[in-house]
């Protein structure tokens, strides 16, 4: 069907043409979708439902919704629609510069310096339904670096695919990858004492970094004219933020124990963490996640690729959500993110899942974690028009998207010829 | 829906080993009521299947196959029945924690040219990812060496059950792997850059290595020539037998592989290494099954008129960026158009378990449903020669028989029960043991 196109002539093509002029996604066109199975995720399916959008913005949802007359109608032919799916732990559009992999404390780094909008991946995975992703730095350091999210708007330029307002999130790491990879070097960290060693040491650092700022700012409110200024560290400044609970703290983390012991550590030093990345033994500690109100972002079935991930059930999304967890199911994968909708919906065959805690998996609990849940995940009045209409019943092997809507807008569209994008055209 | 599969009726014995010890069935089992995909003569909507004796010995819509006197009958009410699934490239029994190097019997990678590596000889029979994959339903594999070598060692057809690796490994050395994807090249730094690090240097020793064992079979025959000649001899001292050449282990393994004995498993990715591949094979006279073909959509025509099988995908690789998103996806269905026999393969050990929702993707893509279920059972037996034993539900076919709640091929079918050779496989898998003991608490 494809043909192939030398790599050259795209690279050109998109730096040339597509990327400079396309910015078409702005569009305040009045939508109406119509005759459609609405899975609004937080009040249940709506069939023969209708989805009304204005502004890019979801402006009413129903059996039936009065829109104007002008407004471009969609006849979903009876099919589901569903909320953008949201992927929470995602590592496309970097280009391999996913880990400063050259010190194990590294909170300064900005993924957005790094990511790669050009990157088809972004494509690929919006044709599997997702319209947002966090893109995060990996787990090689402790600490490693503060993360980006994005809206799947393949086709524009950089900014506008950045998620507006998003807040900023920060990746910490524990366990098997950071003390192999600084352990394989003979430096620290070697073992788990080393990794929360580092981590203790980093956080202990921020805190007289912290005090010595602030002694300052308590001079120069007092008058004293010799008041000097600490040195601005960038690494501190961001590790600040980590304690002044500006930052969500999402973490890479694996073992009952090591869960725990990131908890005793944000408690000592007075941070929260908002959830668990991989989290394959939650289940064990489930009841202490719900207690703190920490999330997980985890996988629905996968497991033994190492030995922290060999205690790993497909059962653990739903043993957990059912003591009251905020279960999200991530992807951590060029290919996982194109079918999260498959994976969700095996939580309905591990544990029985319900269709909407299923979905909520790949959505408005995704959101949570990325804390934008005001404004995704969900089919609701008020909340930004990303919309998937799937071909086939969404939680099943056989569904594929449609269409995908963000922010009213449609950015893939199958029945499209080429890449199915109206916002992108190869080669011109 | 309740079942008489609940969950605690199967828990009888916890195992530790993958490894059953089944014993041979020992009384008739009827599942009775169930929705019976045969998969060689269509859907029996109210169903009745007889196992005796590890066979299937009988099929057919209720009331019309005469259930044995003795027999244990289960009802299978609401739920459906199909064969067990074939997984067509597994790494099981290989592999246990991918990182561990330890738990690993993947390749050996010291040379490109292993024909002589068996992986019965590596064959964990224990391996914790056994039960985890069979009680996904599916009961039959192939075992291959990982794809980092051009020539890896030969595969093995197994059984997910059995008291041994030597009752689990049906049949071995089934087919050897040939690998020309690009990825068996040792050109992954400049420092450690080898021959062969280009595909000319892997065509070239390939093609070494098959003219060595022609030249060394024609050794052979000439010496077996002379032994006979020499024994028809009636003077004593014309009888001496000439002296025997030297046996090469890796030569001969080639041997049955150049007589067209046995298949190849010619996999190439990207439509000029596929040419390249069966330019090669042909030189050789070998007979092979196509393999991968990911990337090969410009070529499918070429690809039908080979008039071999294909095992195709994973459906889940990563179209090149100037694929369209379901170059992959759709593969499988543009292949079947064309009259092309595919069966799937999981390509994986520990997720080899999700092989059937790999079909169950494809439909979405173009596949037909029946094509699709073909594809991990009777077209995965045809291709693999035991059509005779698996692959449907068929009477005198190997009691290979899965209960589930719904449709094979998708994610929220739980499968309920496994037999494999008529036994009831205990449900447990070290999983279902953590997901018991953390339950609840």
């Amino acid at each position: 069907m494809m043909n192939r196109v030398p790599i050259y002539v795209i690279v050109l093509a998109a730096g040339l043409s597509v990327f400079a002029t396309a910015q078409a996604g702005t569009t305040h066109n009045e939508v109406v979708i119509k005759n459609a199975v609405v899975m609004t995720v937080t009040h249940g399916s709506i069939s023969n439902g209708s989805v009304y959008i204005k502004d890019g913005k979801i402006a009413a949802v129903g059996k039936n919704v009065s829109a104007p007359a002008g407004a471009t109608v969609v006849d979903a032919g009876g099919k589901y629609l569903t909320p953008g799916l949201i992927d929470s732990h995602s590592h496309i559009a970097l280009d391999d510069d996913v880990n400063e992999a050259t010190s194990p404390i590294t909170p300064q780094m900005m993924m957005i310096d790094a990511f790669d909008y050009q990157d088809k991946a972004i494509y690929r995975v919006l044709a599997g339904g997702v319209t947002t992703s966090l893109l995060l730095h990996g787990s090689a350091n402790m600490i490693g670096g503060q993360a980006v999210v994005i809206k799947h708007k393949y086709g524009l330029n950089r900014d506008a695919m950045l998620f507006p307002g998003a807040p900023q999130s920060i990746k910490f790491a524990s366990g098997e990858n950071p003390k192999r990879v600084y352990g394989s070097r003979d430096q620290l960290p070697s073992t788990r004492m080393g990794n929360f060693e580092i981590q203790r040491e980093a956080l202990v650092a921020a805190q007289d970094y912290m005090r010595e700022w602030d002694d300052y700012k308590a001079k120069v409110k007092r008058g004293e004219k010799d008041a000097t200024p600490p040195k601005r560290d960038l690494k501190l400044d961001a590790l600040s933020d980590v304690l002044r609970g500006k930052l969500l703290v999402q973490i890479h983390c694996y073992r009952a124990d090591e869960l725990l012991t990131e908890m005793a550590m944000a408690k000592e030093f007075g941070y929260k963490l908002r959830a668990f990345h991989h989290a394959l033994e939650a289940y064990k500690v489930a009841d202490q996640l719900a207690a703190n109100g920490i999330g997980i972002a985890t996988f629905s079935d996968w497991w033994g690729y190492k030995q922290e991930a060999w205690d790993a059930i497909p059962w653990n999304a739903v043993m957990c959500m059912r003591k009251g967890v905020r279960v999200a199911i991530k992807s951590d994968s060029d290919d996982f993110a194109r079918r999260l909708n498959q994976e969700a919906g095996k939580t309905m065959r591990y544990g029985g899942a319900t269709e909407d805690e299923a979905l909520r998996m790949i959505t408005l609990n995704a959101a949570w974690i990325i804390g934008v849940d005001d404004r995704v995940g969900s089919i609701d009045v008020g909340k930004d028009a990303d919309l998937v209409i799937w071909d086939g019943y969404p939680l099943s092997s056989s569904a594929v998207p449609n269409k995908v809507f963000i922010d009213g807008d449609v950015y893939f569209d199958r029945s499209l010829p080429g890449f199915g994008m109206p916002h992108y055209r190869e080669g011109e | 829906m309740k079942s008489v599969f609940g969950r605690s009726s199967f828990v009888v014995g916890i195992l530790f080993s993958a490894a059953l010890s089944l014993v041979a069935q020992q009384k008739p089992v009827v599942l009775r009521g169930g929705k019976l995909l045969t998969v060689s003569h269509g859907i029996i909507e109210h169903g009745v299947l007889v196992m005796e004796n590890g066979k299937i010995t009988a099929v057919g819509a209720e009331g019309s196959a005469a259930v044995p006197r003795n027999a244990r009958v289960i009802d299978v009410k609401n739920m459906t029945i199909y064969p067990g699934l074939i997984d067509s490239e597994t790494n099981l029994g290989l592999t246990e924690i991918s990182a561990e190097d330890m738990t690993n019997d993947l390749v050996e990678l010291s040379e490109e040219i292993m024909p002589h590596m068996h992986v019965y000889d590596a064959f964990h029979a224990e391996s914790e990812l056994i039960p985890v994959t069979r009680l996904n339903g599916i009961t039959n594999a192939i075992v291959a060496p990982e794809s980092k070598d051009t020539l890896p060692g030969q595969d093995s057809f197994v059984q997910l059950a059995g008291k041994s690796a030597n009752e689990m490994l049906l049949i071995r050395d089934i087919a050897m792997p040939l690998n020309f994807t690009g990825d068996q090249r040792r050109n992954q730094s400049r420092e450690k850059r080898k021959y062969p690090s280009t595909r000319m240097g892997m065509a070239a020793q390939l093609r070494q290595a098959f003219l060595d064992a022609q030249d060394y079979q024609q050794h052979w025959a000439e010496y077996e020539k002379k032994k006979s000649e020499a024994a028809a001899k009636t003077d004593d001292k014309e009888k001496k037998p000439p002296s025997q050449p030297k046996r090469d282990l890796k030569l001969e393994a080639l041997l049955p592989y150049l007589a067209g004995q046995k298949p190849i498993i010619l996999a190439a990715e990207e439509a000029s290494d596929l040419e390249s591949a069966v330019n090669l094979a042909r030189e050789f006279n070998l007979k092979f099954v196509l393999n991968h073909v990911s990337h090969s959509q410009p070529v499918l025509d070429y690809v039908a008129q080979l008039k071999v099988p294909v095992i195709v995908g994973p459906i889940y690789e990563t179209p090149k960026p100037f694929e369209r998103f379901d170059a992959v996806y759709s593969l499988p269905a543009q292949l079947n158009k064309r009259g092309v026999k595919i069966a799937f393969a999981s390509f994986d050990a520990h997720n080899a378990r999700n092989l059937p929702y790999q079909a169950g993707f494809a439909t979405a893509f173009g596949l037909p449903y029946d094509d699709a279920l073909k594809a991990i059972t009777l077209n995965a037996a045809e291709i693999w020669g035991v059509a005779d034993k698996l692959g449907s539900l068929d009477v005198g076919k190997t009691a290979n028989v899965v209960v589930a709640t719904g449709d094979p091929l998708d994610v929220k079918t739980d499968v309920k029960q496994v037999f494999i050779d008529g036994q009831e496989i205990p449900m447990t898998s070290r999983q279902t043991r953590l997901r018991d003991q953390y339950w609840g608490q």
